[in-house]
């Protein structure tokens, strides 16, 4: 029998026209999915005329307008007004006065940017910081009511961003951190340290006790082995766990609009207030929301191996 | 590592109990807690705290923009209104309509793109890496380029359309009609969420050993029967897990909607967290919102115990 | 079933949760339904009893 079944084409190993046809379809989908993607990546080189033309234009000469609108502001003067000018500084000068406009200085789009930096990697650092002690703590030590602590972190996670919004507004309002990168930072801090502990606990599972206690004998104290040999051992699940939190807090959007106005504005609810002369200006949207999604696409990248992890909160590893 | 490891293990036997126990220095039971509760005190400032507080606010006549008014309270005159009210009613069934397309679409759309990628044809790593890089996208911005996606005389969607079917592209609005906006945003969402059911339900294909399929083989069963008797039974607690998750998430949807439709047009579009951002944030109904809050809460709190009843599950296999 | 009843009446974890599942699902299906108003009234209340009784019989033994 055993002979038979390996010469027979199991189901694991499915027939090469199978596998061709399979194949076909899944990269058809791959290729329509990446299409809006790929449309406004291209949109952000358009000149606005051309992002607005019908038919939609596939093939167009790049212009470097939706950029430089992207970071300045400009204001209409008239020809003469222009032409009394100098010769126009770089290209962004150019393009702009090529519209009968000049630049009038710079957009928000920069510091909603460095906003988005700041409060993404400084909630990471706490989150994962955090996280990490606590996903040890729930890993190595009988803790009385762990299931239930563990549910209860994650919990908090799973509610509407609207509902504890509410609170979060009179109580940041209360003590003056409306509008500030901290309560932003300690906003996220508290929705990612969820995620945190527990894909930093699956990692820490995996790591196998021994080693500790081994290290233990030789006469390190618990905390000198945590540091010493369990940080080290977890490094590639601390980059990944960190890679989501970043992830999380850079897309977040909910908290953003209704806790920030000004000051600590991130990029997620400035770029959609782009607006040129009668309407969107949909080369600048293009090219703003360009800049913004190029680090997640090379974080995710990164990333594919844990995607799954990521996604499951570490309950599903391969 | 063997080596490291054999090394413990003769340095474990070799050690009395009570000099292993000294050497340690803070007793386990101390880090433990030094460990977690920094955790668990943020948690409890930043949500335990302000759940608590809206609990209290919802049984009040508290509006934010009003602060110094007396707070007196109405009982569960907001609960009342709310679950009386036909308007909310009807935000919670534009909200069903959202959960209930979107997660059939990801289900079926995804459960046969991860069915069709354990076939494991060349270069297959590579395209499902391309296909997950929607679902790791910041939903507002995703929403917000769609917007320029659906324009009814330059977006890309109306011109596809019109090319695979003839339709005039200038002749419908995505968005500003009363009937399709509701399967606008399901589109989007369904663009976005695919690749996470797929994800999970490849983990549960592969999950199944195939050894499985070569006794199926044996008893020539047919792969129709496979399929039916095998494949789904096995991969269901998997799917299980992503519809939940979608279901939670769709159920609470927020930001991709707002900046693709706002709610409109008129309130078709106008889901569950909207409303409540209405009533919050505009109308500055504070004990009113909380009310609603709470009742959106709980739905959510209930289908997360389910959620993790199933991830300990499938985390069992 | 009969495992089921005799798991409700000696208080067993299982299917007491299986039961606190289904009343929850209930509810939340209550609130999103488009048929009566008054299922929806009380949809919040039936949500709001299962997940109390599934937080309950979770600490009930195995």
């Amino acid at each position: 029998m055993s002979i038979t079944l390996s010469t027979a084409h199991s189901v694991v190993e499915p027939s090469s026209l199978a596998k061709r046809s399979a194949g076909f379809i899944v990269i058809l989908y791959a290729l329509i999915t990446m299409a809006p993607l790929f449309w406004i990546f291209a949109t952000g080189w358009k000149t606005p005329p051309d992002s607005i033309s019908y038919p939609p234009k596939i093939v167009f000469g790049p212009s470097l307008e939706g950029y430089c609108n992207l970071f300045t502001t400009r204001t209409r003067q008239t020809a003469d007004y222009i032409n009394a000018l100098g010769p126009p500084q770089g290209t962004c000068d150019e393009v702009t006065r090529r519209r009968e406009m000049v630049i009038a200085g710079a957009s928000n789009y920069a510091p909603r940017f460095v906003n988005s930096l700041i409060i993404a990697f400084g909630s990471t650092f706490l989150a994962v910081t955090l996280g990490v002690f606590s996903a040890y703590a729930f890993s190595r030590f009988k803790i009385p009511l762990a299931d239930d602590l563990l549910f209860f972190i994650l919990s908090t996670r799973m509610m509407p961003p609207i509902a504890v919004a509410i609170p979060i507004y009179l109580m940041y309002r209360e003590i003056g951190l409306s509008d500030t990168k901290l309560g932003m930072i300690l906003l996220y801090t508290a929705v990612n340290v969820s995620l945190a502990v527990w894909l930093l606990k699956g990692f820490i599972d995996e790591i196998p006790k021994e080693y500790e206690e081994a290290a233990m004998i030789d006469g390190y104290t618990r905390l000198h082995a945590f540091f010493k040999v369990v940080l080290p051992q977890a490094a590639t699940g601390i980059a990944a766990t960190a890679i989501f939190c970043l992830i999380f807090a850079w897309n977040e959007f909910a908290f953003a609009v209704l806790l920030t106005s000004g000051e600590a504005q991130t990029a997620p609810p400035f770029i959609p207030t782009i607006i040129g002369e009668g309407g969107m200006d949909w080369p600048a949207v293009g090219a703003g929301t360009t800049l913004f999604l190029i680090p997640i696409l090379v974080f995710t990248i990164l990333l594919r191996k844990h995607l799954l992890r990521g996604i499951t909160f570490g309950a599903v590893r391969k | 590592m063997s080596n490291f490891e054999s090394l413990a293990t003769r340095a474990v036997e070799a050690t009395p109990p009570a000099l292993s126990k000294a050497v340690r220095g803070l007793s386990d039971k101390t880090i433990a807690w030094v460990f977690i509760a920094p955790t668990i005190i943020l948690l409890l400032a930043i949500n335990i705290f302000p759940l608590i507080w809206t609990i209290y606010l919802s049984f009040t006549n508290y509006a934010a923009n009003r602060p110094n008014r007396p707070i007196t309270n109405v009982g569960l005159k907001w609960y009342r209104d709310i679950l009386g009210s036909p308007e909310v009613w009807a935000a919670m069934q534009a909200t069903a309509h959202f959960v209930f397309w979107t997660i059939l679409f990801q289900t079926l759309i995804g459960f046969g793109l991860a069915y069709l990628i354990d076939r494991k044809f060349r270069g297959h790593a590579f395209w499902t890496t391309i296909i997950l890089i929607p679902m790791m996208l910041s939903p507002a911005v995703v929403g917000n380029f769609w917007k320029f996606l659906y324009q009814p005389q330059i977006g890309l969607f109306n011109y596809a359309v019109s090319f695979f079917t003839g339709i005039d592209p200038s002749s419908f609005e995505m968005l500003g009609s009363v009937k399709l906006a509701p399967w606008a945003i399901v589109i989007v969402d369904t663009w976005m969420w695919t690749p996470y059911v797929m994800l999970i339900c490849l983990a549960g294909l592969r999950s199944i050993p195939g050894y499985i399929y070569e006794a199926a083989e044996v008893d020539r069963a047919s792969k129709w029967r496979q399929f039916w008797s095998i494949t789904l039974p096995m991969a269901l607690p998997f799917i299980m897990l992503a519809v939940l998750f979608r279901g939670i998430e769709n159920f609470k949807m927020f930001d991709m909607v707002v900046l693709l439709t706002g709610g409109g047009p008129g309130s078709t579009t106008e889901l569950a967290s909207i409303t409540l951002k209405r009533q919050a944030f505009e109308a500055y109904r504070t004990g009113y919102s909380s009310a609603f809050a709470i009742i959106l809460f709980v739905a959510v709190f209930g289908l997360a115990n389910i959620y993790v009843r199933t991830l300990n599950r499938v985390k069992q296999r | 079933m009969k495992n089921f009843v005799t798991g409700l009446i000696t208080f067993r974890r299982e299917p007491w949760e299986t039961l606190a599942v289904v009343i929850i699902a209930l509810g939340v299906l209550m609130l999103l339904q488009p048929i009566s108003m008054t299922l929806y009234t009380y949809s919040f209340i039936t949500t709001l009893i299962g997940t109390v009784m599934f937080i309950i019989v979770t600490k009930f033994p195995e």
